[in-house]
């Protein structure tokens, strides 16, 4: 074994422990027992630009620093995972496309206005992929149209502004795609068009945080895909109740497609598309309250 | 009404949800849910099955459901019944046992087999070993995928006497069973299954738990196999057999698959493509495959595995056996790689570097991910290359990096001591950033003492406070002086540098100035202050720290009683009242004194009433304590914690104590 590690300090079981329920407390993401090893090696640099010497003075550090608060989001940065590509799980957008978008043309004909929220939205594929997909449906082009991206890290959102990407984001792009909505900018790296970023902006926010909500408008259709596999049931539920709340009655929740509300309470209903399973917010006369 | 509701979508949410309404205790909620369970959704009938496990009248739920068992035609409804039953517990026990042991419909008895391998009780063992004679095949088959789930010898022994039965499917089901319950039989039983092929690919991953040598050496083989699950079965193996093994018999691993794998052609593409593939356990082995080649084409796509954080370790060992070749190419795709390789590319990086890296590393400081900066900021420091002076003296204006730059600077400047004071003299000429003042104290010595002196007068707080703090290491007299005006300062970060500066010096008049700090107006002064007077050895301020132990502020609270252990000063009642702090780290201090300082009765006893705290860490800690006590008398209540104990950590620092103290 190469020795990365030298004269860098072991995280007991116990550092190990208290960091997790520091950070879960902070953002719901929970990690498991086995990803202590992860969790060492992504907060070693964080150590070593504090000058820190043990994960037990970082815990601390966490708890009492008059910096903890910029500190805490640094370690949370740096333990979420933020994989993502452009046209993740075709098949969902597929029956985004063909069988969401006729209906919110036809519920928003009077306002011609649409807002999609990609909520954990990463270094922002997810939220472009969006945008495209309006785009290319030809039904919204004199629309008002807003693709809303949003995460909890800050570092992320940074690449996502910037919009320019390397073939790991593009190995799902079809060709014809990346020529429509790409223009090449060397090294093997595109930047998404001008037209589809127009449509795109993003910002940060914390799930967990339920006040901070209110920062993000009421949106049509929520896609929030592979960020809740990190929570547990608890800060599931919450996170929910967020959602819901930032949806307009009868609008669409998609989730990523190992994820489902069961054992979730009934605040969403399950609607059966031809091509996949999506969660509604009801808009029954009394909804609103519920 | 909405669309949603009347569509038979909407008609199946309104059952699931009424279901969910039910009472399980009201009367008639057996009835209802059991009617749930021949409902035509599954996710209705899964309600049915959740409700049913709440419903008081476990025996009568668990006969009811035995009863819908056997329905035949109802596919739907049995399946939910055995569900439910799989979540009753031990009372489903008896009813399954005697299902299994006696009912007369073969279908039935293989349902009960297979419910009471999910149930997973030791007790079932007995008549699922008699249920391997049954008449009927399915029975037996489930009977040996049950005790596949259960553990236990006699369980293991079975299965291990299948596999010689004529009956391929039963040979299946127990090399399926001997491979979950990592039991291993003779190792020429199984090589000889390999070579057929209906059990091969079960008989490849049952190889995967045997020590490295001719079982490696037939996984291997299994790699030219034309079929893919086959293959996959081999990298599976090839996992498995890996993980865990100390350096000596990884060793042998990989020479073996070496030499075998060297030998299949177009075997390279293959690990290629397993590595991008969808299973966690395939992809663990296709990384050991990949190492065992040391092929350095393969650099790329180990790399991108890092995007599966699980397998992040395997990784990192992998890229290790590519040897220089390979961490060379991974630079040359720094731009294609995904966030997650491009960091484990630079971690490999770090180990390559010489003294010509320099160029190539300051061009990958652009990209813009902090922890991968901060990997090439060390890398510079590894180079010993006089040219990586510059660009780290410019990374020391960077806040988020000045840290790590700091340190690469002192590496470099063991090789390179004058350029490297040119250079940060410079720096601090041009103003470039108050950091490098630090370095350029630690590195300069008494010569730069002038410009030190000079900036302790600078117009900006953060050079003063640069120079006060750097000035204190250099010279202790004019450490001193400095650090007495910069106290008077009106800016706090100039006052918290002179303190840190105090706590480096010790001493009587350090001892006098710190007392004054002690009473600052500003709380980030005062937390330094009570952090140097332990640092300086100020036996003197004990009073006042003493003072500080009830302060509601933790972190006030907390390094004063870290301070008063180290100097030692730290009195019984002190910790009386740091242990009953509301802050748990208060608290864990308190603890950890106890641990060092002479250890009363009274220590003791109060170790032992922290048994009951409502924090995990804190029944951890004052377990620690008293394991190390050495107190025999405390022993009862350790064993009493014990039993009570349900943290998994808590009770492993018990049992520790509990073993110390009983000379165990
Ligand atoms: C795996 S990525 C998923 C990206 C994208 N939705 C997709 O499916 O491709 C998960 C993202 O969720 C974000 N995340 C995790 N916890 C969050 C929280 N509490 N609030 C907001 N975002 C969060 C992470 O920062 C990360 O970028």
């Amino acid at each position: 074994m190469p020795r990365f590690d030298e004269g860098r300090p072991e995280m007991t079981l116990e550092e190990f422990r208290l960091l997790r329920d520091h950070v879960y407390a902070h953002c719901g993401i929970l990690i498991q027992e086995n990803m202590k090893f992860v969790m060492e090696r992504r907060l070693w640099p964080r150590l070593e630009a504090l000058g820190i010497q043990d994960f037990g003075s970082y815990h601390r550090y966490l708890r009492y620093d008059a910096q903890r608060n910029v500190e805490l989001e640094a370690a949370v940065e740096s333990l979420t995972t933020h994989e993502t590509y452009f046209f993740r799980e075709p098949a969902q957008l597929k029956a985004f496309c063909e069988e969401l978008l006729p209906i919110l043309e036809k519920r928003n004909a009077h306002t011609r206005r649409l807002r999609l929220w990609s909520a954990g939205c990463s270094s922002g594929e997810e939220a472009y992929t969006l945008a495209m997909l309006l785009k290319d449906s030809g039904r919204f082009n004199d629309w008002d149209v807003e693709v809303i991206g949003t995460d909890l890290s800050r570092r992320v959102l940074a690449v996502a502004r910037r919009a320019e990407y390397g073939p790991s984001a593009l190995r799902a792009t079809p060709p014809d795609l990346l020529e429509r909505h790409f223009i090449p900018v060397g090294n093997n790296r595109v930047r998404v068009r001008d037209d589809v970023k127009a449509w795109v902006s993003f910002g940060h926010h914390n799930l967990a945080d339920v006040a901070g909500s209110q920062l993000v408008p009421r949106t049509d259709v929520v896609f929030c895909r592979n960020v809740m596999i990190y929570f547990d049931q608890a800060a599931r539920r919450r996170v929910l109740g967020v959602i819901r709340d930032r949806l307009c009655p009868g609008g669409y929740l998609l989730l990523g497609h190992a994820e489902n509300l069961l054992s979730l309470g009934a605040d969403f209903e399950l609607v059966h598309l031809k091509g996949d399973l999506v969660y509604r917010r009801p808009d029954l006369p009394g909804g609103e309250g519920r | 009404m909405s669309d949603t509701v009347r569509s038979p979508a909407g008609q199946e949410e309104a059952r699931y949800r009424a279901l969910q309404a039910v009472d399980p205790r009201a009367p008639g909620a057996l009835e209802t849910f059991t009617t749930g369970l021949h409902d035509e959704s599954w996710r209705v009938r899964h309600a049915a099955a959740e409700g049913l496990r709440r419903v008081p009248d476990a025996k009568g739920v668990t006969s009811r459901l035995i009863s819908v068992l056997g329905e035949r035609g109802e596919t739907g409804a049995r399946n939910a019944a055995a569900e439910a039953l799989a979540g009753m517990g031990p009372v489903a026990m008896p009813p399954l046992v005697q299902l299994l042991g006696g009912h007369e419909d073969p279908d039935q008895r293989k349902l009960a087999a297979d419910i009471l391998g999910q149930l997973g009780h030791p007790e079932a063992e007995d008549v699922l070993l008699r249920a391997l004679s049954d008449d009927d095949l399915n029975v037996r088959v489930a009977a040996a995928e049950a005790l596949g789930r259960m553990g236990g010898d006699a369980a293991a022994r079975a299965l291990e006497g299948l596999l010689d039965t004529p009956t391929p499917l039963l040979r299946l089901a127990a090399l399926e069973g001997l491979a979950s319950l990592k039991r291993a039989p003779p190792l020429e039983r199984v090589m000889a299954l390999v070579e057929d092929a209906g059990l091969q690919r079960s008989a490849l991953r049952l190889l995967g738990l045997y020590a490295p040598g001719v079982s490696t050496e037939r996984i291997c083989r299994a790699l030219a196999s034309p079929v893919r699950s086959v293959r996959e079965a081999a990298l599976v193996a090839l996992g498995t057999q890996a993980s865990g093994l100390g350096p000596y018999e990884r060793e042998e691993l990989d020479t073996v698959a070496r030499s075998v794998l060297g030998g299949i052609p177009g075997v390279t593409e293959r690990v290629a493509q397993a590595l991008d593939g969808e299973d966690v356990q395939v992809r663990a082995g296709a990384l050991v495959a990949a190492g065992a080649l040391g092929e350095a084409s393969l650099a790329v796509p180990v790399a991108e595995v890092a995007r599966e954080d699980r397998l992040l370790r395997e990784v990192l060992f992998t890229l290790g056996q590519l040897g220089p070749e390979g961490r060379r190419r991974l630079l040359g795709s720094m731009g294609t790689l995904s966030l997650p390789a491009r960091t484990v590319a630079a971690e490999a990086l770090v180990l390559l570097v010489d003294a010509t890296s320099v160029p190539e590393l300051c061009a990958l400081l652009e990209w813009a991910e902090d922890d991968l900066r901060a990997v090439v900021v060390r890398a510079l420091g590894r180079t010993r290359s006089v040219e990586a002076l510059a660009p780290l003296v410019e990374l020391l204006a960077d806040p988020s990096l000045s840290g790590i730059a700091a340190r690469a600077l002192e590496q470099l400047t063991v090789a390179h001591p004058l350029a490297a004071l040119t250079a940060l003299e410079a720096a601090v000429e041009q103003r470039t950033t108050p950091a490098a003042v630090a370095v350029l104290g630690r590195l300069g010595g008494a010569r730069v003492l002038p410009v030190l002196r000079r900036l302790a007068r600078d117009e900006e707080a953060l050079w003063r406070a640069a120079a006060v703090e750097a000035a204190g290491r250099v010279d202790g007299e004019a450490g001193l002086e400095l650090a007495r005006g910069a106290l008077a300062d009106e800016s706090p970060k100039v006052r918290i540098a002179a303190v840190r500066s105090l706590g480096q010096q010790g001493g009587r008049e350090a001892a006098t100035f710190l007392g004054l700090a002690l009473k600052d107006e500003d709380r980030g002064v005062r937390v330094a202050a009570v952090e140097a007077v332990g640092a300086a050895g100020a036996k003197e301020r004990s009073a006042d720290l003493e003072a500080l132990i009830r302060h509601g502020d933790g972190a006030l609270a907390m390094l004063a009683v870290r301070a008063l252990t180290k100097l030692g000063t730290v009195g019984a009642g002190v910790l009386w009242d740091a242990l009953s702090h509301p802050d748990a780290e208060v608290v864990k201090a308190a603890l950890a004194a106890l641990s060092s300082a002479e250890a009363s009765a009274d220590g003791a006893a109060l170790a032992v009433s922290l048994l009951g705290h409502p924090r995990w860490d804190v029944r951890v800690a004052a377990a620690r304590v008293l394991g190390g006590l050495g107190r025999p008398e405390c022993l009862p209540a350790l064993e009493q914690a014990l039993a009570a104990e349900q943290d998994p950590l808590a009770r492993l620092a018990l049992m520790d104590a509990v073993a110390r103290l009983s000379g165990r």
